[in-house]
């Protein structure tokens, strides 16, 4: 196995039979947990009504491809952004916005859900950032997604 | 006992161990104290959703068990298939905050028994400590304190719990033995204040252990997190409308401590 380079990048073939005997859901079945658009952190306003005084998700891109029951199990009842703070610019905008969110939105929670690779930390980090920087403090929760779509740690980071 | 292993799981836990003795030696095995809980108002079959153990020392302790109630039978064991479970969130803010008061009421309890034994309530500087004390107790470890357990966190859940019910209990007994301070020092009864005071040290710790290391983990792992901010917005609000100044209060115990050379951090764990 290759150990060089990063870690959040390398490729890793985690190919297994689908499904374990479960039937296939009839296409269009699964009702979708997303109460809001956008939801992309850069495009969403922290104003917006969804997100006053709500349970926040703030859940970094890949989450919700490695977890299999991400829209019933952690975006069910929650407002909703997305970002990657290893690719996304501007993430000054974002500590920003997380700011707004606990100060004007008045959120009620914050859950930042993250990849297991280093480089995804970045976004508890801007989370924290935010936390330091806001008057009002609220629950901040970080959970950690794995690889293979389990939950490695679930952690409240403080208020 | 013709009653069988299942049959057992549906009762008290405290009657399973009157009838079955040698199963206290092998809780305590598993750091399960059910024998000197005071509660014991648990069903045996709830003990390991209360204590959590790994899902093989589950396994081995209902095994275990139900060889002591029905030696030479295979029991059907009350092991519950759990998803690999998401490892169980660190305490929640709300949570955090309560087991941090805790920790000054626990250094307040420890000196107690060094303020019991030197005292002499006919010294103006003794009454005026024990005065103090008593202050400490109403305001900070009952008004502050258990006034976010009572009115907040214990609201979350179903109030006929059995444990929580017993908390409640402590909480009353604790006042009656302040109320009992009180008369004491007005009557410069040294005996008196010197039992309720040691009485109080007693039941406060065993009442924060049994919070700290399992009532307020199990409650804490049920709670949404929806709840968990509400509660916490909560906890402000009530800070908020406290009208001591708890720095104040909390200094009266580092002070005490300070006077009869106690070291906090043994204290406080
Ligand atoms: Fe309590
Ligand atoms: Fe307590």
């Amino acid at each position: 196995m290759n150990f060089q380079g990063c870690p959040g990048s390398r490729m890793m073939d985690m190919r297994r039979p689908a499904a374990d005997g479960a039937p296939a859901a009839a296409p269009g079945s699964t009702p979708s947990q997303l109460r809001q658009w956008p939801v992309q952190l850069h495009l969403i306003s922290p104003m917006a009504p969804y997100y006053q005084g709500a349970d926040v998700v703030l859940t970094a891109d890949c989450v919700a491809y490695a977890l299999g029951g991400y829209h019933a199990e952690h975006l069910k009842g929650k407002a909703i952004a997305i970002a990657c703070p290893k690719l996304d610019d501007g993430q000054d905008v974002y500590v920003e916005k997380i700011r707004s969110w606990f100060d004007d939105a008045k959120i009620n929670t914050l859950t930042v859900m993250i990849m297991e690779v280093p480089c995804c930390r970045g976004l508890s980090a801007l989370a924290r950032r935010a936390l330091e920087s806001a008057a009002r403090k609220v629950p901040v929760k970080e959970v950690v997604v794995g690889l293979d779509g389990t939950i490695r740690q679930s952690e409240w980071l403080g208020a | 006992m013709e009653t069988t292993f299942e049959q057992q799981l549906e009762r008290p836990v405290k009657s399973v161990l009157a009838d079955f003795p040698a199963l206290g030696a092998l809780l305590g095995e598993f750091r399960i104290g059910c024998v000197d809980c005071g509660v014991g108002s648990c069903k045996f079959k709830e003990i390991e959703d209360i204590h959590r153990l790994a899902p093989e020392a589950e396994r081995d302790l209902w095994t275990r068990l139900a060889r002591i109630i029905e030696p030479g039978r295979t029991a059907q064991l009350p092991v519950r298939e759990r998803a690999p479970a998401a490892p169980a969130a660190s305490a929640s803010p709300p949570i955090r905050q309560l087991v941090a008061e805790h920790r000054w009421i626990l250094r307040w309890a420890a000196v107690i028994p060094r303020l019991a034994a030197e005292l002499d309530l006919n010294r103006e500087e003794d009454r005026r400590t024990v005065l103090a004390g008593v202050d400490f107790i109403r305001h900070y470890a009952d008004r502050r304190h258990h006034g976010k357990e009572e009115d907040i966190l214990f609201r979350y859940f179903d109030s006929g719990l059995d444990v929580l019910q017993a908390m409640l209990t402590d909480h009353v007994a604790g006042r009656e033995h302040v109320r009992a301070i009180e008369a004491g020092v007005a009557a410069r009864d040294d005996a008196a204040v010197r039992e309720h005071l040691l009485a109080y040290a007693v039941l406060i710790r065993e009442h924060i252990r049994k919070e700290d290391d399992i009532l307020f983990p199990w409650l804490d792992r049920q709670l949404l997190d929806s709840q968990v901010g509400q509660m916490y917005a909560q906890f402000l609000e009530a800070d908020r409308r406290f009208d001591r100044d708890p720095r104040q209060l909390e200094n009266f115990v580092a002070e005490l401590e300070a006077r009869f050379d106690a070291a906090p951090a043994a204290a406080a764990r």
